[in-house]
């Protein structure tokens, strides 16, 4: 069954939107990733227009990071305070990403901005993840062998304690400077604004290894921050772009909560650090199917692009 | 016999010294874009006045314009990168052209230049020789419009029926814009159109997708706010029906 897209401009099949939802729920679910690092390339990949995606991607991330943020705020595994400034940072990112993302598509150059985006980052994080649950799997299979260090030790603190405006996080029991997550913040907005995800995989690490954040309130106040930002970014993007498709959304919507579900009972059966190598394994497949396309000789040697498409 | 021949060309005399002319009409003249629109088809009838044996019909449906910016692709550390850009200015989004024959049976190319039949006219500038770098950028737009079956030709798509009625169909892809179309009648003599007329078409968003469309582009800040609200709705909602199994 054929559905048009009121603002993408294109008939779909409504179950092939329907099942890309449930399946990148199903594996979000299962991993506890956003799942926009996904979703953005494969929307482009059936034809929908690059800046619609990215929008219309930020808006479904809302839906799907709500039930998360509100499950954690009620468990308390979440820390407001330091949520509220990621958000701050945030909140400027997202709003900076999206005139840079305007200006990108004034030169025609966003597609390349969204790939070489997608590359670095899916490459780096899929790469260090990889490595790291490759070595918690050999190391696991060895028991004999004395593990050392790890993040479990609070070394030697670097330069971020060296910069000023301290705070105190009771939350998360730390007294850090507010530049580092303001900055991380800024950085994940812009993030979701260029490459319509929600950020998750940049902003975990950056929590755990630079903030130093006790995990157990990682995942939530990171599900705080990319539900506001998204939000936000939805917003904007539908005030100044008029890219945001509210029926493509839902489908995904639908479809996402439904996957995200059944992901999460599957996920339960698998061992963490193999379900960690699964996920680096995938990211690197979406990183390496980028890259190629921007290597590899396009069938066609000239794009085609609408001048002055605002509103389209 | 021969009186019979004599008669047939008298009959045949006056038909042809009446001036030839031509008309057309759609079998709709709005085509509405709903939920379901998955592309349509659009029937043109026509009527010719003297149309003799030599002569052909020449159909065109145009769509509404848009600039265009064409960029060729170049290779640079490794990856391709969009290089070097040319811009045309009023570009059909949607252009279809059928004929009774050929195209370039029918009409000598001055003919074709100067009443801009046919896209690579279009496309290139009254007077302007378009050079061999232009001629690239042009076939990558040319191009770019077929595959999404926006530009068509059927160079024998004219059916000519008995009595100097015509009939073509055209195809409006799932990709069709919104807009105002012309559709354009042509009667080639000789090599040149003696007559011509043509009709307005108009593409437009009907039902939940003009609701949604107009929302979207007129209260751009209220409807923002509902998508983020509803999506809030959804996966509180989805939270919920799943937490209580």
């Amino acid at each position: 069954m054929q559905i048009y897209l009121p603002i993408a401009e294109l008939s779909v099949n409504i179950f092939l939107l329907l099942g890309l939802g449930a399946g990148v729920g199903f594996l979000s679910g299962m991993f506890g990733v956003g799942g926009g690092f996904l979703m953005t390339p494969l929307l482009i990949f059936i034809g929908v227009p690059p800046a619609v995606a990215v929008s219309t991607e930020a808006n479904q991330i809302v839906a799907s990071s709500a039930s998360g943020a509100l499950a954690h705020w009620r468990r308390r595994t979440l820390d407001p305070k330091m949520g509220l400034l990621l958000l701050a940072g945030g909140s400027a990112g997202s709003i900076f990403g999206v005139q840079l993302f305007t200006f990108l598509r004034g030169l025609g150059q966003i597609d390349l901005i969204i790939s070489l985006c997608y590359v670095g980052f899916l490459g780096t994080i899929g790469g260090l993840m990889m490595y790291e649950s490759a070595r918690t799997i050999m190391r696991s299979r060895q028991p004999e062998a004395r593990r050392e260090g790890g993040m479990g030790t609070r070394k030697k603190r670097g330069w971020i304690d060296t910069l000023p405006f301290k705070m105190r996080f009771p939350r998360s029991g730390l007294y850090i400077s507010v530049i580092p997550p303001i900055a991380i913040g800024f950085f994940v907005g812009t993030l979701a604004a260029i490459m319509g995800v929600g950020g998750g995989f940049v902003m975990v690490p950056a929590m755990i290894y630079i903030l130093r954040m006790p995990t157990n309130v990682v995942v939530g106040t990171s599900l705080f921050q990319i539900l506001f930002v998204t939000a936000l970014t939805t917003f904007l993007q539908a005030t100044q772009n008029q890219t945001v498709d509210i029926v493509l959304a839902m489908l995904l919507t639908v479809g996402g909560v439904i996957g995200a579900q059944f992901g999460a009972r599957a996920g339960r059966h698998v061992k963490a650090e193999e379900l960690r190598a699964l996920l680096a394994a995938m990211v690197l497949a979406v990183c390496l199917k980028l890259g190629w396309d921007l290597v590899v000789t396009p069938a066609d040697m000239f794009e085609v692009l609408p001048v002055g498409m605002e509103g389209e | 016999m021969l009186l019979a021949a004599m008669l047939a060309l008298a009959l045949q005399q006056p038909i042809t010294s009446e001036a030839p002319s031509i008309m057309g009409a759609l079998t709709q003249e709005t085509v509405e874009i709903r939920e379901d629109f998955a592309g349509t088809e659009l029937v043109l009838y026509g009527a010719t006045r003297g149309l003799t044996i030599q002569d052909e019909i020449v159909v065109v449906l145009r769509g509404p314009e848009q600039d265009l910016r064409v960029m060729r692709k170049t290779r640079s550390f490794g990856i391709w990168i969009n290089g070097s850009a040319r811009e045309f200015q009023a570009v059909p989004r949607y252009y279809a052209i059928a004929s009774s024959r050929p195209l370039e049976e029918i009409a000598n190319e001055a003919a074709l230049v100067r009443n801009r039949i046919g896209l690579d006219h279009l496309l290139t500038r009254p007077g302007e020789t378009p050079v061999a770098e232009m001629l690239e950028y042009r076939k990558a737009v040319e191009r770019a419009g077929a595959r999404e079956a926006l530009y068509a030709s059927a160079p024998r798509g004219v059916e000519v029926l008995d009595g100097g009625l015509f009939r073509a169909t055209l195809a409006l892809p799932p990709s069709t814009p919104v807009g105002n179309y012309t559709a354009e009648v042509y009667l080639f003599r000789d090599g040149r159109p003696v007559a011509s007329r043509s009709t307005s078409l108009r593409v437009e968003k009907a039902g939940l997708e003009r609701f949604i469309y107009e929302f979207a582009h007129g209260l751009p800040m209220v409807y923002g706010l509902f998508c983020v609200v509803l999506a809030m709705l959804a996966g509180w909602a989805g939270a919920a029906i799943f937490a209580r199994r």
